[in-house]
């Protein structure tokens, strides 16, 4: 079908127009339907934070000032966000301000708070980013899907776990501490120090188990036809606990 | 006010008929007290549960058992009455229900908000037990169970879980619940593989972890979304 003659191009740039300013108007709606909240919430250095979500992504970085700052982009106006200061810290809990409503959406939030500050994040369906936390709790669980990336992290208490989607941590481990990784499908990752040590317990049933550059035959073993890797790498302070039902589990040297 | 009056106030304010100024200062209260914060989330998830069962009847998972404690105990009554009174002389509830009663509109106003406060309480704790305790436990289930025994009582406990899960289901949105069952595909899969694993070699440690693990991460999944 011919809609217009090659010689005349008019038509066709004023088509242009109209889809782009079609598509403007659009990504405008969106951006409009979505509600932005942002506060700001005094804090110690060594505070808490903990957040149970619904759906939505949760990133957590950090910063050098004394507060916590909380910024959420809701999918449903409706929604309600109702951060409770307590003696340890903040707490927001989506799950329980919003019994009522039902269908709460995605509620992305952004959250900086001090380095040393613990954090205790949870959602149904999601992403979960943290960076640079250095306090003495990381954990991140996602009831469902979603990815857990954390870099940087460097805490003596760890913990991640989804049913499906990847797991990825970059930090360090401290001697004494406990990490904990556990997905159903996924790949659980972990890019450590050359010079870290940990004792090692690494359970996949699908026998796919790469230590890479922290495999040494002389103090580690292989259980159930290799769908257990269990041993000591360095001087094995730290407790390293790593199960997937049915994905990878790798070790890199960072 | 202290922490106990707030919390009678809880119930008005979780329906939503608790005067403006009184849910002003309670809304307050809440704001610092977790304690009183937990027991409204507690009541809430109370409410929410009776209202989403109105009308209906589910049977307790260890209801053989409860009937049995019940029955044990008018039993053990029962003789302990028998001990304590001729059985010539009309007892005590024979006289207190044939005497004859004159009240007050305030005194008969404050017997009934009585017997109501003390229903709604008994209620409550019942519902609580109910949720809690009444409720099979991980705990419960040792792990010097045998391995099919154990797997049996963590089946009940998935079916009592799913059968809750199953009545909040259409409330969901389709992407959630396209989600959800994704995602309890994956721990099946993970249940049945070590089972035909464990078929094989009955002794492995690893199929054991991995089956422990995969049916309290089902229960724990069904337990989040049962009140979803």
């Amino acid at each position: 079908m011919k809609l217009f003659a090659s010689d005349n191009r008019k038509p066709v740039k004023n088509l242009s127009a109209v889809f782009s300013i079609l598509i403007v108007l659009t990504a405008s709606g969106f951006a409009l339907a979505q509600q932005k909240v942002s506060r700001r919430f005094p804090a110690g250095k060594n505070v808490r934070f903990e957040l149970k979500n619904v759906t939505g992504t949760i990133t957590v970085e950090t910063w050098d000032r004394d507060e916590i700052s909380v910024t959420a982009l809701m999918d449903n106006r409706k929604a309600t966000i109702n951060p409770r200061i307590t003696e340890a810290g903040l707490v927001i809990d989506i799950v329980g301000d919003n019994r009522a409503l039902g269908n709460v959406g995605d509620i992305n939030f952004k959250i900086q708070l001090p380095a040393r500050s613990s954090v205790d994040l949870e959602t149904r369906s999601g992403q979960i980013n943290v960076h640079n936390v250095q306090g003495d709790l990381v954990r991140a669980h996602i009831w469902t899907s979603g990815d857990i990336q954390m870099l940087g992290v460097n805490a003596s208490r760890v913990f991640a776990s989804n049913v499906e989607g990847n797991i990825f941590f970059d930090g360090d481990l401290i001697a004494g501490g406990t990490y904990e990784f556990k997905s159903g499908r996924g790949t659980i990752s972990l890019q450590l120090p050359a010079s870290c040590g940990f004792h090692v317990v690494a359970t996949s049933s699908v026998k796919r188990i790469s230590m890479g550059p922290f495999w040494d035959e002389r103090r580690m073993r292989l259980l159930s036809e290799g769908r257990r890797v269990t041993g000591d790498v360095g001087d094995g302070r730290a407790s390293v606990t790593i199960t997937n039902y049915q994905g990878d589990i790798q070790f890199f040297r960072r | 006010m202290n922490c106990e009056n707030y919390q009678i106030l809880l119930s008005d304010f979780v329906d939503g008929t608790l005067p403006a100024e009184d849910c002003a200062r309670l809304e307050l209260h809440l704001g610092s007290c977790p304690d009183c914060t937990d027991a409204r989330s507690d009541l809430r998830v109370i409410v929410d549960f009776c209202r989403g069962q109105r009308g209906q009847y589910d049977s307790l998972p260890n209801e053989h058992a409860m009937w049995l404690r019940i029955s044990n105990l008018i039993e053990a009554e029962r003789g302990l009455s028998n001990q304590l009174q001729p059985a010539t002389e009309p007892g005590r509830l024979f006289r207190l229900m044939h005497r004859s009663w004159q009240v007050s509109l305030p005194q008969l106003a404050g017997i009934v908000g009585a017997v109501v406060v003390a229903v709604a309480l008994a209620t409550g704790f019942g519902v609580r037990q109910f949720l809690g305790t009444g409720t099979p436990t991980l705990a419960q289930i040792t792990p010097e169970v045998p391995i099919p025994e154990r797997h049996r009582q963590q089946q009940e406990m998935i079916a009592y879980w799913n059968q809750r899960v199953d009545l909040n289901k259409a409330r969901w949105s389709q992407q959630m619940r396209d989600t959800f069952d994704r995602n309890v595909g994956v721990i099946d899969a993970a249940v049945d593989d070590s089972m035909k694993q464990l078929a094989v070699n009955p002794h492995d440690p690893v199929s054991e972890d991995i089956l422990n693990d995969a049916l309290n991460d089902k229960v724990a999944l069904l337990k989040e979304f049962s009140d979803y």
